[in-house]
């Protein structure tokens, strides 16, 4: 992988110290040195320097990292661990090294009908009410992702009651809403990826949108890293917190629970995205809020990027944090995710945990009242 | 150095006996065992993990039947290639062997498996009002097994001591396959030859722990702390020198040098002044009313050698902000230049200064970059030398640098280590330190007890 070179220094300021152990929640259900970023950078280091083919070990050790980007934490030398695994995986890929069949399942998806899971495009918006699912011209768009679109509906429909409610003139792209480009870029293919943002910027042209708002992480997390330059991109909860200063959002009914809020990577570290989705729990009557041990920055991830490939991972790692939460005293888990609302249940169901686990939406938009 | 192929027949037979799931041998996952945090590699054949005594009494026999050399190995955070395969062969992983069977809380001892992670035996004993003293700083990631192989310090070892002061026994796997067990559970004991302690330090040579005995002691009520800043690094260690002569022993006495406070100030800024030559971080503890005291004390002395600054924290807060210098020190020296060498050579406290100038003096002869921290108290220092391993020209100089701090070290009657082990790294200087005969006592030990000399060759003694 000679044009890595730029990399070399970084590679080379890895310590090997270990300290990325105490961090990486794949090495600590693993307990394996390739699935660490020590072991991850090792083996780029020899695919670079040729002591390493491009083997479908060394695709693993790079795919089963979460991007998490917690191993930079402890790092003593501070190596970007994040983009030497993601150069590394577009260098894979452009020597001609296939995906996975996992990841091969989700590039076709995205390709043949713009979503990982390979649902129907034409259907995309079915879960819309009639006036929402043709687009209009409006400065706000709210844009449901994959996730929300095809299996998370409530979360989406969640979302619409409170905006309507507060008076938001918002449009809806429904059917012809796209992928966001984020699942490309986490497998190394740039050119997709590039192509999917081209597409989507066009359709916010269309139709005069300025401000993209979107309850679902991953998609907030492409469109702060990709998409600013054209849009300003929203968390849902940020503008929630938004309507609650301005009062237009206001919660009556009380939701009397202790409830931990989990900072997922993407609206976490990635996005810096830590009071937000806190304010607006707080405004709900009754509510108890609460913190992981590991919160905001330190944040450690669910697993979920890994339910689509390495589903036992990301399950053991999701069982942690539901354990964590147990321990709190906890009884209700809020996210601000899809992906990481998904991954916790099924790392609860997996391990046999009780614990009742929502999107902040979802929560918020009962506390609305009628 | 002679590396042995470990037959396949061999290797099958640990793979049964362990299960497949825990034997790893694909060449990326040798990759991954062939280092620890030095920058010694070697490439093992295969990487078990074992789960009892027993399973790693059978591989010791098929290694003396097979003739393969056994790398055991913790969490592989070493710092002198203790853990690395240099002779190639099997790297037994102890991760495995991760529970912590009995916390006394009636006797003060706990005994634990090898892989147990030091920062969760302290989290357990803490939790029950006790405290496991030795801190090396890898703490959050190393395990006990590994601590207690190379006799971990960390930095309360001036009041506390350090690893071997807490072993009490063991039960360790011999490199012939027999189980022994060794020590009490008692304060004292005076049966037979002391085997606890030949096993510390022994750095995975003599045999492999799979139950340790710890002692345990209890919390010191109350802590204080103070930050003294110094212009001149001789006036910093008059300080300490005046502290240990007026009968205060504090918990810590760290120390960070004109190198390493620039560094920190560039990573992270704290506010200490660049032109300082030396700040001294100083932790008193115990009896409240005693550790106040003792602070008193130490305050009065750091201002009598001429301290520019001395600030003792009021709370917890600024106790945390004190340290930050500190815990930030080898990141910001590591981010510095690519490649960071972290060495430990310990002198007596009191030749901390002629120490401190003579490895500037070393740094200005082969013109490279040393930063100095460390255990001002024990007078173990980290020589931290900032370079490139790429550039092979400057490497070359790096190394005869470090070659020469030893023996500066000896001369000022210290040793090549004071907390990370001889281990591959530094097995050629040992006999500098211990003499011809002592390497040839040291030898006729490892001989007995490892007649094949199975159990991590190449360590301690170049073969």
């Amino acid at each position: 992988m000679a044009f890595l070179d730029e990399y070399s220094e970084d590679l080379v300021r890895c310590m090997k110290c270990g300290n990325c152990m105490t961090t990486c929640p794949v090495y600590t259900v693993t307990g394996r040195e390739t699935m660490l970023a020590r072991g991850r950078i090792r083996l780029i280091k020899a695919a670079m320097e040729g002591q390493l083919e491009l083997t479908d070990n060394l695709r693993e050790a790079l795919f089963t990292c979460l991007n998490c980007d917690a191993c930079i934490l402890t790092c003593p030398p501070g190596v970007p661990v994040n983009e030497l695994v993601q150069a590394a995986k577009e260098a894979l890929l452009k020597q001609g090294k296939p995906l996975s069949e996992a990841q091969e399942r989700i590039r076709c998806g995205i390709v043949r009908e713009s979503n990982p899971f390979d649902q129907p495009q034409a259907e995309r918006g079915a879960w819309l009410p009639p006036d929402l699912r043709e687009p209009k011209p409006a400065k706000v768009l709210l844009h449901a992702g994959c996730s929300i679109s095809y299996a998370s509906n409530r979360i989406g429909k969640a979302v619409i009651r409170i905006l309507q409610k507060a008076g938001i003139d918002f449009t809806m792209l429904g059917d012809s809403e796209h992928c966001c480009g984020d699942p490309y870029v986490r497998m190394g293919d740039m050119e997709k990826a590039e192509a999917l943002w081209a597409l989507n910027k066009t359709a916010f042209d269309k139709y005069g949108v300025e401000v993209v708002v979107t309850p679902c992480a991953g998609c907030y997390s492409a469109f702060k890293h990709h998409y600013a330059d054209r849009v300003k991109p929203m968390h849902v909860v940020e503008l929630f917190a938004q309507l609650i200063d301005e009062g237009k959002l206001t919660f009556e009914k009380p939701f009397k629970k202790k409830v931990v809020y989990f900072d997922g990577c993407d609206i976490g570290r990635h996005s810096e995205c830590y009071e937000e989705p806190r304010k607006v729990l707080a405004a709900i009557p009754g509510l108890e809020l609460m913190d992981f041990p590991k919160n905001r920055e330190e944040s450690v991830c669910c697993g979920g990027p890994l339910l689509g490939s390495y589903p036992d991972y990301a399950r053991s790692i999701a069982a942690e944090r539901v354990r964590e939460a147990q321990a709190l005293g906890a009884e209700t888990i809020a996210v601000a995710c899809p992906t990481c609302l998904l991954n916790l249940k099924e790392g609860a169901q997996a391990a046999g945990l009780r614990m009742d686990i929502q999107d902040v939406t979802t929560i918020a938009v009962r506390a609305v009242g009628k | 150095m002679p590396r042995s192929e470990v037959s396949a027949e061999a290797l099958d037979k640990i793979k049964n006996l362990v299960g497949p799931k825990h034997f790893l041998d694909s060449f990326e996952d040798r990759l991954c065992y062939s280092y620890d945090s030095t920058i010694e590699e070697a490439i093992p054949d295969a990487i078990c993990f074992p789960e009892s005594p027993e399973q790693i009494a059978q591989i010791m026999k098929w290694a003396n039947e097979y003739l393969f050399p056994v790398i055991p190995r913790g969490s592989g955070t070493g710092l002198s290639g203790g853990s690395v395969p240099v002779q190639g062969g099997v790297v037994m992983v102890l991760s495995r062997l991760n529970r912590i069977l009995e916390i006394n809380e009636e006797d003060f001892y706990a005994i634990v498996e090898p892989g147990v992670i030091t920062q969760t035996l302290n989290d357990e004993v803490d939790r029950r009002g006790l405290m496991y003293p030795p801190d090396p700083s890898s703490m959050m990631t190393s395990s006990i097994g590994g601590n207690v192989a190379e006799n971990a310090g960390g930095l309360r070892g001036l009041k506390y001591g350090v690893t071997k002061d807490y072993i009490m026994g063991m039960e360790v796997v011999t490199p012939t396959g027999e189980i022994v067990q060794t020590g009490t559970r008692t304060v004292k004991a005076a049966t037979g030859y002391n085997l606890t302690q030949l096993f510390v330090g022994s750095e995975g040579t003599l045999g492999i722990m799979t139950k340790i005995t710890v002692k345990l002691i209890p919390p010191p009520e109350h802590k204080e702390s103070v930050l003294a800043i110094f212009q001149e690094m001789g006036q910093a260690a008059q300080t300490v020198a005046d502290i240990i002569k007026a009968g205060v022993v504090p918990a810590t006495l760290e120390f960070l040098d004109h190198i390493t406070i620039n560094a920190v100030e560039d990573y992270k800024p704290t506010g200490l002044p660049r032109d300082a030559g030396a700040i001294l971080l100083i932790e008193t503890d115990g009896i409240k009313e005693a550790a106040i005291k003792e602070i008193g004390r130490v305050e009065e002395i750091c201002a009598r050698n001429g301290a520019i600054k001395v600030q003792k924290a009021g709370d917890e807060d600024e106790r945390e902000s004190i340290w930050t210098a500190r815990r930030s020190a080898l990141s910001a020296l590591a981010r510095v230049r690519p490649t960071t060498i972290l060495e430990d050579a310990t002198v007596p406290r009191s030749r901390i200064p002629e120490m401190v100038q003579g490895v500037q003096e070393i740094a200005g002869k082969y013109n490279i970059q040393i930063g100095n921290f460390g255990h001002a108290g024990d007078g173990n220092l980290h020589p931290t030398i900032l370079t490139d391993e790429r550039d092979k020209e400057e490497f070359a100089r790096v190394e005869k640098a470090i070659e020469e701090i030893f023996d500066l070290a000896l001369s000022l009657g210290g040793t090549l280590s004071g907390e990370h082990g001889i281990g591959s790294a530094k097995a050629r200087f040992l006999e500098r330190e211990v003499g011809t005969a002592g390497l040839v006592a040291m030898k006729r030990v490892k001989d007995a007890l490892d007649p094949n000399g199975v159990l991590n060759p190449g360590k301690m003694f170049v073969d």
